[in-house]
């Protein structure tokens, strides 16, 4: 519950630029009478979330929580899901490594399907990579940006599908590869 | 005679897209490569164009009409601004891993400041300018003209001396080979009147002006033509500012319709919807306006126009919009047909706890406030203009364009699942088949 109050003190803070009177937290957070306010400030300067300057007006101080320094806590230990977490990544993390050179196709053709890649499905591709032999790239034949696997054996160079009913492409002059890619997302 | 004795006192870049959001486009759609490409579709004029419409002699502003007449198999897209601002946030932060100095100056330029970056990054000045352009044109897939050089004038100049993809480096010692054949309107800042007032004593070119002398400029000239004077010498007077515009003196919302009405109502409706699309941006930056101007540019490209001054400063689009009704006949003018609206807010203060008044109306302003606070709130959740007033609903509710179906930039008709078209990933779409 008092997290929920600090929130709602933060959000009026970053809303106004000043702290809330208390008259203004009992709307705020619907108390029925100012001594139920004046208990949460209690509570609240004790944890050094808010104090209080001269003339008793509220002041902020941790209000944007505070950093926790392993080693040096003072009350209780850490909330173990903090540090744990700090070892996650997030689904973006995980699927895009060059956030600025990373683009997404769809896939509309069925030259895939022994990949595993759909028709209707999106792939992430990375326009900073240099191609090797095995890896799926989008590559552009005929002004047509197309997903195939690139083969180099010496110097045959080709893209090759992933269904037999299509065939190798062997380009007449210079392959040009646009990327590389790097995940398939099917949402269901 | 050199102006400067140091190659770089600082190191200034300058970083340019060439035609960006036609280059944004064709990057996408290699289909396009070669063509004469213009976006702008939807607003019937050219935004953007490639070069290879340059050379067919399209130019910016442009009607659509006059370009098919010209270049009858141009390709004319429909801009897609939120691809192009993806497009422009990734040039900032490739720029942004060789120095935290951006300045992001447009949607399609920006300044670094790399000064003292050579032993860090273990490269030359002219190494790094050469590896950002590099990493820009490959993993934006398109080309970008840079301009080094001690100061931001003279960066700048460098971006545009050679275009597209151009790479031109300019140290201290040799500037006075770059300004020599520079005609001096073409020095950023220089506008027509201080070339004409130039021109009367002789000058033409930007080295006639840099060699002037200090006392020369300080008595003829005004601070900010002396500043120039200065940075096309050499002397770093204009600093790159990297924080994040947050600091508005006006803000403006044009938007153009087709067809074109007659209708009071529509019209009306058109500039509402402007109306709350300004205030929605005063509150994202927390400020209220004082002052605000409206106008609506008929279809003969004739704007009219009128001001009016607000009691106290509001971001509150109900109470600018009830002020816009009163004045709104004095703009309209029947049996015109008109084919934009636009508003824009000035006098721009921070937004913080009001005045009261005599008639307690602040206590209103307050509650609607809130309001709009919730508002915003399910904006960010839902997407833009979830919730929206009554007053804009028929621009709302109508398509901006006339058969908006074949001008709606791709990105808004291909969705992936789980997409809306409210709310799209941000990563830019490579369109077309694979």
């Amino acid at each position: 519950m008092i997290e929920k109050y600090k929130k709602q003190i933060l959000r009026f803070y970053q809303r106004n630029r000043r702290m809330p009177n208390y008259a203004e937290i009992m709307m705020l957070l619907g108390f029925k009478s100012k001594n139920s306010v004046f208990k949460l400030v209690d509570k609240l300067k004790k944890e050094n979330f808010l104090g209080k300057d001269i003339k008793g007006k509220l002041i902020p101080k941790n209000i944007y929580g505070e950093l926790r320094v392993l080693g040096q806590v003072e009350a209780g230990f850490p909330s173990p899901a903090e540090e744990e977490l700090s070892d996650t990544m997030s689904m973006d993390e995980y699927l895009i490594k060059n956030k600025e050179a990373t683009y997404m196709l769809k896939v509309s053709g069925e030259s895939m399907i022994d990949a595993g890649i759909m028709p209707g499905d999106m792939v992430l591709v990375d326009r900073s990579l240099t191609a090797v032999d095995g890896n799926i790239v989008i590559a552009e034949v005929d002004n047509q940006w197309t997903i195939k696997y690139l083969r180099k054996k010496g110097k045959d160079v080709y893209l090759e599908p992933a269904n037999k009913k299509f065939s190798i492409i062997r380009p007449k002059e210079e392959l040009k590869i646009a990327a590389v890619v790097k995940a398939v997302v099917r949402k269901y | 005679m050199s102006f400067n004795l140091f190659s770089f006192p600082q190191a200034i870049l300058h970083v340019d897209g060439d035609c960006f959001f036609a280059s944004c486009e064709v990057a996408r759609h290699p289909e396009l490569k070669g063509r004469p490409v213009i976006t702008g579709l939807e607003r019937g004029i050219v935004s953007s164009l490639t070069y290879e419409a340059k050379a067919r002699g399209v130019k910016r502003a442009m009607s659509l009409c006059d370009v098919k007449k010209i270049c009858p198999d141009v390709v004319f897209l429909p801009s897609d601004y939120e691809t192009y601002s993806l497009y422009s946030l990734r040039m900032f932060n490739i720029v942004r891993r060789f120095t935290p100095d951006v300045e992001e100056y447009s949607i399609d330029e920006c300044f670094a400041d790399l000064t003292g970056l050579q032993r860090p990054l273990n490269m030359s000045y002219e190494k790094m300018a050469e590896k950002i352009k590099a990493t820009l044109d490959n993993e934006l897939g398109f080309t970008f003209s840079v301009g080094l050089a001690p100061t931001k004038v003279l960066a700048k100049l460098g971006s545009k001396w050679k275009k597209p993809s151009g790479l031109t480096i300019i140290p201290g010692r040799d500037i006075h080979l770059y300004l020599d054949k520079l005609s001096i309107d073409k020095v950023w800042g220089i506008g027509p009147q201080t070339t004409a007032y130039l021109n009367k004593y002789g000058i033409r070119t930007a080295r006639q002006f840099a060699e002037k002398d200090l006392d020369w400029v300080q008595t003829r000239l005004t601070k900010p033509h002396q500043e120039i004077w200065q940075e096309l010498r050499g002397n770093m007077i204009y600093k790159v500012d990297p924080d994040k515009k947050n600091s508005y003196q006006s803000i403006s919302k044009t938007k153009t319709f087709t067809p074109p009405s007659k209708e009071r109502e529509y019209v009306f409706s058109q500039l509402s919807k402007n109306t709350e699309n300004s205030c929605i941006k005063l509150r994202r930056y927390q400020l209220a306006t004082k002052k605000v101007f409206f106008f609506l540019k008929t279809q003969d490209f004739h704007y009219h126009g009128y001001e009016f001054k607000l009691i106290r400063p509001t971001d509150n689009p109900i109470e600018i919009i009830k002020m816009i009704d009163k004045y709104f006949n004095q703009v309209f003018l029947q049996d015109k047909l008109f084919r934009a609206t636009g508003i824009i807010l000035a006098d721009l203060v921070e937004n913080t706890s009001r005045q009261a008044d005599l008639f307690n109306e602040v206590i209103t302003a307050e509650k609607i406030s809130k309001i709009f606070g919730s508002v915003d709130g399910i904006s960010k959740r839902y997407g833009k203009h979830t919730l929206f007033l009554g007053s804009s609903f028929e621009a709302m509710n109508k398509s901006q364009h006339e058969g908006d179906r074949q001008i709606a930039a791709e990105r808004k008709e291909e969705l992936f699942k789980g997409e809306t078209f409210r709310k799209r990933l941000a990563i830019p779409f490579l369109g077309g088949a694979v």
